[in-house]
């Protein structure tokens, strides 16, 4: 086999798997401050990126579509708190699993029926056409995606290390019962994070549509791996998921190449259940002491 | 007897004549159809309820299982040409053996790593079916021809019977499950799984049994399902069937063999009521006016938050809406979905027969069974043996957390039938002490020794499983089971209980010695008129005895009490006393963990005092209070002049000595 095949496989998939790192970076965010996870996640994404789309074709240029885009995903995010989670949170159940599902369905439905179920190009300003860099042809799209990930998730750490109301998420995630002791409102610092993991989402959908096209299957699949790349990273570590997104993301690509495009799923729910028997806090996360 | 034996039986029976004698009375292959998929429905949701109702978890693959059953026994019948009888039996094993694979690893976990291991399981095999084209021929499909049943070939109305008797036997055997040890086994690790561990009970077998369980149902459902439509595509068997079946079981009402029956009713009716408009629309339009009367009345009274009364009303007024407005329903179809479970979800979380049961049970007021007479306590708890032999013995313990050194080389010994106290301040280690003995923690250094043997260590399964049993600090009873209940669960291993006579209904005379003997046990705690009050209505002080009773009911050699006085008042703390000289007369050896310093004087034999993980002091109970390391340790320096012990260790409670 040609080894500049495989480094070209391995390189090109590790790109799409900063995609994945940045979907299950949107989990840990929920999960740090209020232990849930939006199970309609990869509907957001997908909903996100059609409103982005409809508003290219109003006429936005690309620039002031992104924010709007990411002002949807933060309504959006704040609306899955407010219908699928905070109930669910306030009684103590796990009840906002099955209704992030819900909700999530819901949005897949509407999507299908607004927008089509057709998958649709998504236009963008950024050249498409591939450089050679050290033999390995990458495209400029590719390079944004890397660097959109990059820059968004440095933004949102910076946030919470430098900023006080980063500290209060940080607080939240570390002992809620003790930051609200200390006046801090887990609640709306519950709905910080899912804001921000709507955003992050939506961030995800604008930066991947251009390569992979927007429809309402788009990021069914996409979802399932970023459920991989958070549990395989842990639930708890952002360095984590990069590393694991950017492993799983050649993976798939080696094995979509060497076994059948059909196969490309696999590896990623393999590792996801491997990993879960054998290290279910992650690879980067910590144990945590039962207290009777 | 009469009365519950018609009602309960008797519409049981009733349903199943009706069931059987509609092909009769009507010949129509439509509505012929429609039955065979409700019974085999119906057989895919008691499986799934074991999950979602029973272990309370949000399982996402019983739509995988239904897909493995099915091209099983099709894949069988093709290549190997299997019976009917052989081709349903091995797709059943596929459910029981996949379900097993899939709970060993998936079920150490909780909530959601258990509903995304389930999700990734569905979408794995979808993938399988979908690309061993050699084996499954893929999107094409798989032709069956439906298998002969011992020799005899099969007619629709033949099949319809066959599988309304697979339900009814079905049926029959969870029945005598979920009302057996097992199905409180399954019920207790939902609410307390440290404590069913604790109570020798075990945790991780029991979910994966009801795991496996009821993804063997799931094959079987999925072999029926395959020989009914003797044609198989793999994308049938996705995430959107996952949905709908969640929908079945949560609107019939979970934990309930008729919510599943109910469900499934629903699940095939479905279809075609998003294809009738009109009917769409009036269903939609009734569906809006309960929510909104239900709701509107529920808020009025105050019984509900405000999300819970006006989220369904928005959302099925939503549904309303669309039923006029929107061109094609069926294209809507998952979005319908999504709004009644939405609905159902927030606005009725007990479904259709939680509900209509609080009702029935109104109407037709069923007595309970009578309870079986108490056994005598001394045949409960049998005098065991003692010599005042060292039973359990610590030699240079350690537990570390980290920096934090919560017990530090503590070695101690406690002689058999004796009851050994242990006192110091808060945060001194003795939680975490009996923590390690009864093995929720595992030691940084040291050993146990029981009966002069180490012992387990680590694991609080196996430590039950020798003799040690314990109450906790703060209460891990098992909620929603009844007092009674809580008991006779923790008698596990004492009745044998093997599944294939559980699932015959052949354990009844096992059932009836457990409950007399419980009953037994809730009476030496004074509970005995409160057995059948679900443990979470108890008052405080009440449920400190049941997790006492529920602890002795293992019939253990070695007892741990942590803070059994804690919040008790005077009263109780005087009964407490009464009960703990009574187990230790059957010859229990106990360690008692407590604040109260009269209990721990009027009691205890020994008292080992420990401050900072390490013991500062042993003796007499007298002799410790007296001890000026004792004092200084409760006090700080400087008050060593004679000050009166008896208060500054009787920490937050009024009790007067």
């Amino acid at each position: 086999m040609d080894q500049a095949v495989i480094i070209q496989m391995v390189v090109s998939g590790a790109l799409m798997g900063l995609v994945y790192a940045l979907v299950a970076y949107g989990f840990q965010l929920t999960f740090a401050t209020s232990k849930s996870i939006n199970f309609g996640q990869g509907e957001l994404v997908m909903v996100s990126a059609f409103f982005s789309l409809t508003l290219t074709d109003l006429g936005l240029p690309y620039y002031l579509m992104i924010p709007g885009g990411l002002l949807f995903g933060v309504i959006a995010g704040l609306f899955v708190e407010r219908a699928g989670v905070r109930l669910a949170l306030e009684q103590k159940s796990e009840g906002w699993i099955l209704m992030t599902i819900i909700i999530g369905l819901f949005g897949f439905s509407a999507a299908e029926n607004i927008w089509g179920r057709d998958d649709r190009p998504f236009p963008t300003p950024i050249p498409s056409e591939p450089i050679q860099l050290f033999g390995i042809s990458i495209t400029w799209l590719e390079v944004s995606v890397a660097v959109g990930v990059f820059m968004i998730m440095a933004i949102i750490e910076l946030f919470k290390r430098k900023t006080l109301l980063g500290k209060a998420f940080e607080a939240v995630s570390a002992d809620r019962d003790a930051a609200e002791l200390m006046g801090i409102s887990a609640t709306r610092t519950i709905m910080l994070s899912y804001g921000l993991s709507g955003l992050v989402a939506a961030l995800a959908g604008i930066l991947i549509s251009p390569i992979t096209t927007v429809g309402p299957t788009m990021a069914s699949v996409l979802v399932l791996k970023a459920f991989s790349v958070a549990v395989v990273a842990g639930l708890e570590s952002g360095f984590g998921v990069v590393l694991v997104g950017l492993f799983l993301g050649s993976l798939e690509s080696l094995t979509s190449y060497y076994v059948g495009s059909g196969w490309r799923e696999a590896p990623g729910l393999v590792l996801l259940i491997l990993s879960l028997a054998i290290r279910p806090t992650g690879i980067f996360g910590k144990a945590v002491i039962r207290k009777v | 007897m009469l009365k519950r034996f018609i009602l309960i039986r008797g519409i049981e029976g009733l349903m199943v004549l009706f069931f059987a004698a509609i092909p009769l009375m009507v010949d129509n292959s439509f509505m012929l159809g429609l039955l065979t998929l409700l019974a085999i429905y119906a057989i895919l949701l008691i499986g799934l309820d074991v999950t979602v109702g029973y272990l309370g978890q949000v399982n996402l693959a019983q739509a995988a299982f239904l897909g493995l059953g099915a091209y099983t026994a099709g894949l069988l019948v093709n290549n190997f040409e299997f019976g009917m009888v052989s081709a349903l039996a091995a797709a059943t094993l596929v459910g029981l053996v996949m379900g097993g694979l899939l709970a060993f690893p998936a079920l150490r976990l909780e909530g959601p790593q258990f509903a995304l291991a389930t999700l990734s399981f569905s979408a794995l095999s979808a993938t399988i079916l979908n690309e061993w084209e050699s084996l499954t021929q893929g999107a094409l499909g798989l032709q069956i021809v439906r298998p002969p049943l011992f020799g005899m070939a099969l007619d629709s109305k033949g099949f319809y019977w066959f599988c309304l008797l697979l339900l009814g036997l079905v049926w029959m055997a969870m029945k005598n499950l979920l009302f057996s040890q097992w199905g409180r086994a399954f019920e207790a690790l939902r609410d307390s799984p440290i404590a069913t561990d604790a109570m020798g009970i075990g945790t991780y077998r029991h979910k994966v049994a009801g795991f496996a369980l009821g993804s063997a149902l799931g094959g079987l459902a999925g072999g029926l399902y395959a020989f009914n439509f003797e044609y198989l595509q793999p994308h049938v068997f996705v995430y959107e069937l996952m949905v709908i079946l969640l929908l079945g079981v949560v609107l019939g009402g979970r934990k309930n063999l008729w919510g599943a029956f109910v469900g499934a009713i629903l699940i095939v009716l479905l279809p075609n009521l998003l294809s009738n408009r009109m009917l769409f629309q009036i269903f939609s339009a009734i569906g809006f006016l309960l929510a909104l009367g239900a709701g509107g009345l529920a808020l009025y009274q105050k019984r509900t938050r405000p999300f819970q009364g006006i989220a369904p009303m928005i959302a099925m007024g939503l549904l309303v809406v669309g039923s006029f407005t929107v061109q094609n329903t069926e294209d809507w179809r998952k979005a319908i979905f999504a709004l009644m479970l939405f609905s159902v979800v927030v606005g009725l979380p007990e479904g259709l027969m939680g509900f209509a049961a609080r009702f029935l049970s109104k109407l037709f007021s069923i007595d309970p069974l009578p309870f079986a007479s108490p056994s005598d306590l001394d045949q409960v708890l049998v005098k065991q043996e003692v010599d005042g032999s060292p039973l359990l013995q610590l030699q240079e313990l350690k537990c570390y957390f980290g920096g934090v050194k919560a017990v530090d080389g503590v070695s101690l010994t406690v002689a058999s039938g004796t009851i050994h106290g242990l006192i110091g301040p808060n945060g001194s280690g003795k939680s975490t002490l009996v923590n390690v003995v009864s093995g929720l923690y595992s030691p940084t250094g040291g050993s146990i020794l029981f009966h002069g043997k180490p012992l387990v260590q680590g694991n609080l399964f196996d430590v039950a499983r020798q003799g040690i049993s314990r109450t906790f600090q703060n209460l891990q009873l098992f909620t929603e089971l009844s007092a009674l209940d809580n008991v006779m669960v923790a008698m596990k291993g004492w009745y044998r209980s093997p599944l294939p006579l559980v699932l015959m209904g052949l354990t009844g005379k096992n059932e009836k010695q457990a409950e007399a003997d419980a009953l037994a046990l809730l009476e030496m705690v004074g509970l005995a008129n409160q057995a059948r009050t679900p443990s979470k209505d108890l008052p405080y002080g009440a449920q400190r005895f049941l997790e006492i009773a529920r602890a002795v009911a293992r019939r253990p050699t070695f007892l741990i009490l942590d803070e059994p006085a804690a919040g008790l008042a005077h009263p109780d703390v005087t009964a407490l006393l009464g009960i703990i000289r009574r187990i230790n007369k059957q010859g229990i050896t106990i360690i008692l963990i407590e604040h109260h310093m009269d209990v721990v004087a009027g009691l205890c034999d020994t008292v080992t005092v420990l401050d900072g993980g390490k013991i500062i002091a042993e003796g007499k109970p007298d002799e410790v209070k007296r001890n000026p390391l004792v004092i200084e340790a409760y006090l700080g320096k400087g008050s060593e002049s004679a000050s009166p012990v008896t208060v500054c260790l009787a920490t937050p409670s009024p009790v007067p000595a």
